[in-house]
């Protein structure tokens, strides 16, 4: 599963959804929905996001494999 | 801010056929008994329903950039394109079983054999685009 930094990042940087959603040219809804992780980004988005931080993907994007359970 | 000239003969063209429809039905209903003047009342009202929107769009966002913008960054956000996209891949799913039961119904109704043969048609029809496009995007990505 992906899980992300974007809330920790954007709070880090007292910055709001709707600065951030203007930033990156999507809804506001979009950042709520992948701050909560309900939302996976296009690769396209993930590349925007990662130099509007100026950090590299995978700081931002933490893939996790999924336990599996029995 | 976009031309409005397409939005204005929509709504002209609209009255114009609701009018004539209204005349029809009105006017001489012996002479037009068929589906003609109810025909002209649906289009005309779906025209100017469609240009009288668009123009009622354009002036509330008139001298508004920042609205503007909001609405052209929601209708390309990819987040609200998935959600439409799963919504019309769901509907699709729904429509094939709705039109598979109704074929059914019409079926054992023992309607007329033509309107069976239209909605066989149809329903293969839709499928066989489905496939197209199915084909198509599969050589494109």
């Amino acid at each position: 599963m992906l899980k992300n930094r974007l809330e920790e990042l954007r709070k880090q940087r007292g910055i709001r959804q709707e600065e951030l959603a203007e930033a990156l040219e999507v809804s506001r809804q979009t950042i709520g929905s992948l701050e909560n992780g309900r939302y996976n980004p296009s690769i396209l988005l993930a590349f925007k996001i990662s130099r509007y931080f100026g950090l590299p993907i995978e700081e931002i994007f933490l893939y996790e494999e999924e336990s599996e359970q029995n | 801010m976009k031309s409005k000239s397409k939005e204005i003969v929509f709504v002209v063209v609209g009255l114009l056929l609701v009018a004539v429809g209204f005349l029809m039905l009105r006017g001489m209903p012996e002479a037009w008994g068929g589906p003609l003047p109810y025909l002209c009342l649906g289009i005309g009202a779906g025209a100017f329903g469609w240009g009288s929107g668009e123009l009622l769009k354009q002036r509330a966002l008139k001298g508004d950039p920042k609205l503007e913008k909001q609405l052209e960054v929601a209708a390309l956000d990819e987040r609200n394109v998935a959600l439409a996209n799963r919504a019309k891949a769901r509907a699709f799913d729904c429509m094939l079983y709705i039109f598979g039961a109704l074929m059914l119904a019409f079926a054992l109704m023992k309607a007329d054999l033509v309107f069976i043969l239209l909605l066989v048609g149809a329903y293969l029809l839709v499928v066989g685009i489905s496939v197209y496009y199915y084909i198509r995007y599969d050589k494109e990505m």
